[in-house]
């Protein structure tokens, strides 16, 4: 898996990530997708990443680049 | 604006690059090492539709040349931002993106779809990439068309080397899947030969 931006974070998120990895294989693909068992290493890896943004001033940017990407959302969230 | 696009087929099914696409810029690739960081910001499954949505932070190394560099501010690494959605379902990825950084003076959009090939969908996945590119500074025409021009072909070098890396990352993929298997039937025989 690849790293973090944040070093401090890459222990965390990359035992987030196996967790994900496996989830969408064996579960999200198979269409039995109903809890995110991944969901409490996901929030230790957020905190320690939104502080790292936050720091670097990165969270401002990713809050316009959000706003950029409104009609993406629309136009890939309405499904088949 | 210029617009770079091109098509691609993978010997894989739909399954297996959509779980090796969130591998493509692990230790397996090794043609992308301008990839220093990816950082996921959110993911959600949307219950009405079932599509997974992803939002991550892609920290990649300085590639433009050195006198657009320094026209642009001088700095050693560049934001891009990354949504991606997978409709299980449809059997569709669609991830688009954009630059964060230099976004007053250029924008790049690029978007990828893997879904399955239409002449052999169980076996077989197709790619479509496109990326659209504008220079918005102000100023002469002549310095937006070589900054579109350069990001261009930066931008399709790149994607010819994100081909060929995720291809490694796919035949790792496959092995390790391989391996994995083996090692649990080797486990049930165990099991099964100490059970009679």
């Amino acid at each position: 898996m690849s790293a973090s931006l944040a070093p401090e974070c890459n222990d965390v998120k990359e035992r987030y990530d196996s967790c994900f990895l496996k989830w969408y294989s064996d579960k999200f693909l198979r269409g039995n997708a109903k809890e995110d068992e991944c969901a409490p290493l996901f929030k230790q890896y957020k905190s320690c990443l939104d502080k790292a943004l936050k720091e670097r001033g990165i969270d401002t940017m990713i809050q316009e680049a959000r706003e950029d990407n409104r009609e993406n959302d629309a136009e890939h969230m309405k499904g088949s | 604006m210029k617009v770079f696009s091109t098509t691609n087929e993978f010997d894989y099914s739909w399954e297996e690059v959509s779980t090796g696409n969130w591998r493509k810029y692990g230790p397996w690739n090794e043609k992308t090492p301008h990839v220093i960081a990816v950082d996921t910001l959110s993911r959600s499954v949307d219950p009405s539709t079932g599509i997974l949505r992803t939002e991550r932070l892609i920290t990649c190394k300085q590639s433009a040349p050195k006198w657009l560099n320094t026209f642009l501010g001088g700095q050693d690494t560049s934001l891009v931002y990354e949504t991606s959605y997978v409709d299980p379902k449809a059997k569709k990825v669609t991830m688009c993106s954009m630059n964060m950084t230099w976004s007053e003076l250029l924008s790049v959009q690029e978007t990828v779809i893997y879904k399955p090939s239409i002449s052999a969908p169980n076996t077989k996945t197709q790619l479509e990439q496109t990326a659209r590119i504008t220079a918005l500074c102000g100023g002469w025409q002549k310095v937006k068309n070589s900054i579109e021009q350069v990001t261009v072909e930066r931008f399709s070098q790149n994607a010819a080397k994100g081909r060929e890396g995720f291809e490694m990352v796919l035949e790792m993929s496959r092995k390790v899947f391989a391996e994995q298997r083996e090692q649990r039937q080797r486990q049930l025989r165990k099991e099964n030969t100490a059970h009679m």
